[in-house]
């Protein structure tokens, strides 16, 4: 029996469908075969968070989960990062230690205090 | 709203947010007259626009919108001397990631991620790890992914900005979203630190 090139959704691994069974494994084997692949997966997915995703890759995304909990996992952490980069500016003085020169604030204290007058 | 409150809240400014201001500014545009110099056109804008400032948002958070916008000028007027030459970065497709045919190579595969966001927001180590993260990533992405996820500036916009094409700003924040991923994972979530947050 010749080899299978690759399993997306071994026995074990934490997807929805994950060949327990010969249904599972029918699903398994069209899924992979008609929604995009990982690599190709991760580019569209980074892409659908500056535009929006057509319906169609919508419904292939959701498919393509229910075999992947990596890609899942990959969508999530974009959020993840998007929700956490858009409040870093508010943080900023947490995340760095560069020294803001004393003479520079004085210089603009001495600034805003004319510009008030 | 009476030159009086404006003086007020003015004096206090410069303390209580101008190192935050300037960190960010500094990280951005990487040059520290040029940061100072858009601190204080934030605060001088601030005193402009005072009284439409009613108070809905944290008086931090309005003024680092303002120092946004101010970032994205200063891009604006460098635009036409953007060039980019880290091809190497940009054509890492992260293959060790991925068997031949494009799934993921399971081992090496996104972990799964804890604490949750806000859980992160008060945590001093985490806003460093992302600074250093954000740091290796090449100069140009960085100012495309940073101008996309902390200026929101629309994808169109950034391509009008930079004079980048529609594929190239697409490429560039796969992959700079790929690297950060991979980085905050790796001296983040995996470490002891992220996890039992």
């Amino acid at each position: 029996m010749p080899e299978e090139p690759y399993n997306p959704s071994p026995i074990g691994n934490p997807s929805v469908l994950a060949r327990r069974n010969w249904w599972q494994t029918m699903l398994v084997k069209f899924i992979g075969k008609h929604t995009p692949k990982c690599r190709e997966m991760v580019r569209i997915l980074s892409q659908s968070m500056d535009e929006p995703m057509p319906l169609m890759m919508r419904l292939k995304k959701r498919l393509h989960f229910l075999i992947c909990c990596w890609c899942q996992r990959y969508e999530e952490q974009l959020r993840y990062i998007h929700q956490t980069a858009s409040r870093f500016p508010e943080h900023a003085d947490q995340a760095s230690s560069a020294p803001f020169a004393e003479d520079a604030k004085e210089r603009i204290k001495q600034k805003l205090a004319e510009q008030i007058r | 709203m009476s030159p009086l409150n404006v003086q007020t809240a003015a004096a206090c400014w410069v303390d209580d947010h101008g190192e935050c201001l300037y960190r960010f500014a500094l990280m951005r545009v990487r040059k520290p007259e040029a940061a100072e110099d858009l601190v204080q056109e934030t605060f001088l804008a601030a005193i402009r626009g005072y009284e439409k400032f009613g108070s809905r948002s944290s008086e931090r958070s309005w003024l680092v919108g303002i120092l946004k916008n101010k970032i994205v000028d200063h891009f604006r007027k460098l635009g036409r001397e953007t060039s980019f030459t880290d091809m190497d970065f940009l054509s890492d497709e992260f293959s060790e990631k991925f068997v031949a045919i494009g799934f993921w190579n399971h081992d090496l595969g996104p972990h799964e991620w804890k604490p949750e966001p806000d859980e992160v927001m008060h945590r001093t180590e985490f806003w460093q790890t992302m600074r250093d993260c954000l740091s290796k990533l090449p100069g140009k992405v960085r100012d495309v992914f940073t101008m996309r996820e902390m200026d929101d500036v629309s994808s169109k916009e950034i391509c009008a900005i930079l004079s980048i094409t529609d594929s190239n700003l697409w490429v560039m924040l796969h992959r700079a979203r790929m690297a950060l991923r991979e980085c905050l994972e790796m001296n983040w979530f995996d470490k002891a630190a992220g996890g039992t947050a």
